[in-house]
């Protein structure tokens, strides 16, 4: 991801409703880890892999990308990571897909696989292989861990994680492909598996699984399109499904995937950025997923990731993939 | 909600959804108990003085962990840890598994280290869906219990019950994904698509409220899902189309009968144009102060682009939806009127 402009920059004469507090989210995502006293730092251990990636992906579009220390951080996503070549949402806990792309998605972010290696030799392959062993042969998807939970996040993830990693030749790319579009629904859109409802969140893997195979001629994209554009409320939020509640997080799943279609301009972008920014906590920082509720990392990088496709100014420029 | 209408005198809602209609014969909920939560704590049990509980290996236990049921948390964690180190398999693990569970759900590696212990012990699997109806109700969002449940339910061979359970799921939440994909995999583990049950349930679903899109969703999975895509009977098209076109006229300003009609028209590789007297009871565009369904107009636009001597109609609705009765979309209505003007085709969306 670029970076294109410093933080703040062009942003003063914005009028109030329409301020982005850069500096109170950035103070709110580095809190977050020294908040262990809580009850919900333990509860959300499972989601710790995670949640530093997303942590990580705002503070870059923020543009400030260093204020988590790189050698903290890589200590941490390589005490996740497994000899199988798999990371865990935490330390002690067991190798998934989901937390395994994080861990790649940070060691991208943050230019790392040279420090993998000398952690672990052989580590990027062995990181491959374990995410290769979890796609089904036969039907092409892939599963989330030995369990064999499927869902088309899963194979999106792999797809995602190896094409970072320059290793998608280690799994079968064609079958991968043919199950994504065995996912796609009399309305256009996608849902987790074949026959499952179609899902905003949904969509974008599977339009982001077929953008890195190279794809998108499968999809339908006139259709697809009207229906993620069809997921604006009046009030300027997506949704996820049809008659759902609006919320910040469909900023980024709806958008991406009509960024990836070449049809950004298909919904209205200035109520958009104006929800969006209704939902900033503008006293402590961090986003919420509609105006008034609680803060969190997943909502705060969705919704600022959101203002980057807007092109709001003054924000680093994400890769809709 | 998403197509709120700009002029809502118009675009009314003919029937507002009505969440618990008397032809839904559904159970009511069970009744949940709230007790006082007393702390649980091992390290006093004579159960468990044999394990010393091992602590997180990235620094350990916080020290200011002030709260109490902080505490408790931490100290299961430990005693998990322990006895996953020595791969302990026994009751008083699914004890444990069951009590850290019941403070956080989303850890998979707890049910992982649970599914493992219930095999090798051979326990009660009826005993487990029981613990799993009580916990599935305190936790709806969670996902990892439904994977746990289906290993468990494919395990006892048997779909005995489990409409009931859906049904008091659905009662807490009605577009639960969870609980949707799980009963479309309970169809195909089971072989249900042809069930007269099933259909009329999704039927009540609709029922009770018709803009409930995961029951259309459900109802397009038995319907066309499980011709697995052999094509659908002429007397069943008849009866879906039907079937659609009764609930829009409940509720024209709904999307999901909809595309469900245009689904099944497409379907069963019917002209769009069949559709066209429907869609002009709810927009007559020479009469826009009566018009009813931005749907109805959007689909009428598709059909009058494809005929021969109808391109101002069509254009005439893309306006009408641009300017009146969708106006946040005006990008894309302008979009769909360029196609029209520069190939003379609307760019059919069936």
């Amino acid at each position: 991801m670029a970076l294109v402009s410093g933080p703040g920059r062009g942003m003063t004469a914005m009028p109030a409703e329409m301020q982005l507090y850069v500096d109170k989210h950035v103070r709110y995502i580095q809190s977050l880890d020294t908040r262990k006293d809580e009850l919900e730092y333990w509860l959300t251990e499972h989601l710790r892999l995670n949640g530093l990636y997303w942590g990580l992906t705002a503070l870059h579009l923020l543009g400030h990308p260093d204020v988590l220390p790189r050698a903290e951080v890589l200590d941490f996503v390589f005490s996740c990571l497994h000899e199988s070549g798999g990371f865990g949402a935490a330390p002690g806990h067991d190798a998934h897909m989901l937390y395994t792309v994080s861990g790649v998605q940070i060691l991208a972010t943050l230019d790392a696989f040279d420090d993998l290696e000398a952690r672990m030799k052989g580590g990027r392959q062995k990181i491959g292989q374990f995410i290769a062993n979890l796609q089904d042969r036969e039907t092409g998807t892939f599963a989330g861990d030995e369990w064999g939970e499927q869902d088309t996040r899963f194979l999106y993830g792999a797809l995602n994680a190896l094409s970072l990693m320059g290793l998608l030749d280690l799994v079968d790319v064609d079958k991968a492909v043919q199950h994504v579009h065995s996912c796609a629904n009399f309305d256009g859109a996608y849902g987790t598996s074949p026959g499952a409802e179609s899902h905003s969140g949904q969509v974008f893997t599977c339009v982001g699984a077929l953008t890195i195979a190279g794809r998108l001629d499968l999809v339908d994209q006139e259709k697809l399109g009207a229906w993620l554009s069809e997921r604006q409320l009046k009030n300027g939020g997506l949704n996820g499904r049809p008659e759902k509640k609006e919320d910040v997080c469909y900023s980024w799943w709806v958008m991406s995937s009509l960024a990836m279609l070449n049809k950004l301009h298909w919904i209205d972008g200035e109520k958009l950025t104006s929800f969006i920014l209704q939902c900033q906590d503008p006293e402590l920082g961090g986003l919420a997923d509609r105006p008034g509720d609680m803060v969190d990392v997943f909502h705060t990088v969705f919704g600022i990731a959101g203002l980057s496709l807007l092109k709001y100014p003054g924000l680093a420029e994400v890769d809709p993939v | 909600m998403s197509h709120e209408p700009h002029h809502p005198s118009r675009l009314r809602r003919a029937a507002l959804p009505v969440p618990l209609s008397p032809c839904a014969s559904r159970q009511a909920p069970a009744s949940r108990k709230v007790k006082a939560k007393m702390p649980k704590f091992y390290n006093d049990d004579p159960a468990w003085e044999d394990i010393e509980p091992l602590p997180q290996d990235d620094g350990g236990l916080h020290p200011l962990a002030a709260i109490a049921y902080t505490d408790e948390y931490s100290e299961a964690m430990g005693y998990l840890r322990a006895v996953m180190a020595k791969n302990e398999f026994s009751e008083r693990v699914l004890g444990l598994t069951e009590h850290i569970i019941s403070m956080n759900p989303a850890h998979y590696t707890v049910w992982l280290y649970r599914a493992k212990t219930l095999s090798e012990l051979h326990a009660s699997l009826e005993d487990e869906i029981t613990w799993l109806n009580r916990t599935a109700l305190k936790h709806l969002k969670n996902y990892q219990i439904w994977h746990h449940r289906q290993t468990v339910i494919d395990a006892l061979g048997s779909p005995k019950g489990e409409p009931d359970f859906i049904a008091t799921m659905l009662e807490q939440d009605s577009k639960n994904y969870h609980v949707w994909s799980y009963r479309q995999w309970l169809v195909k583990r089971f072989g249900l698509f042809g069930d007269d049950e099933e259909l009329q349930w999704t039927e009540e679903m609709i029922c009770a409220d018709v803009r409930n899109n995961s029951a259309w969703n459900h109802r397009w999975f038995l319907v066309v899902g499980g011709k697995d895509g052999q094509s659908v009977g002429e007397h069943m098209v008849k009866r879906e189309i039907d079937y659609a076109k009764h609930a829009i006229r409940r509720a024209p300003q709904n999307q999901s009968p909809w595309n469900y009609l245009k689904g099944i028209v497409r379907q069963a590789k019917l002209p769009l144009s069949t559709l066209k007297d429907f869609a002009l009871e709810f927009a007559d565009i020479r009469r826009p102060d009566d018009i009813y369904s931005s749907h109805a107009l959007d689909l009428l636009a598709d059909i009058f682009g494809e005929e021969e001597d109808s391109k101002e109609e069509a254009k005439k609705a893309l306006d009408l939806l641009a300017t009146r009765f969708d106006p946040i979309r005006a990008h894309y209505w302008r979009y769909r009127k360029g196609l029209l003007e520069q190939t003379g085709s609307a760019g059919v969306v069936a």
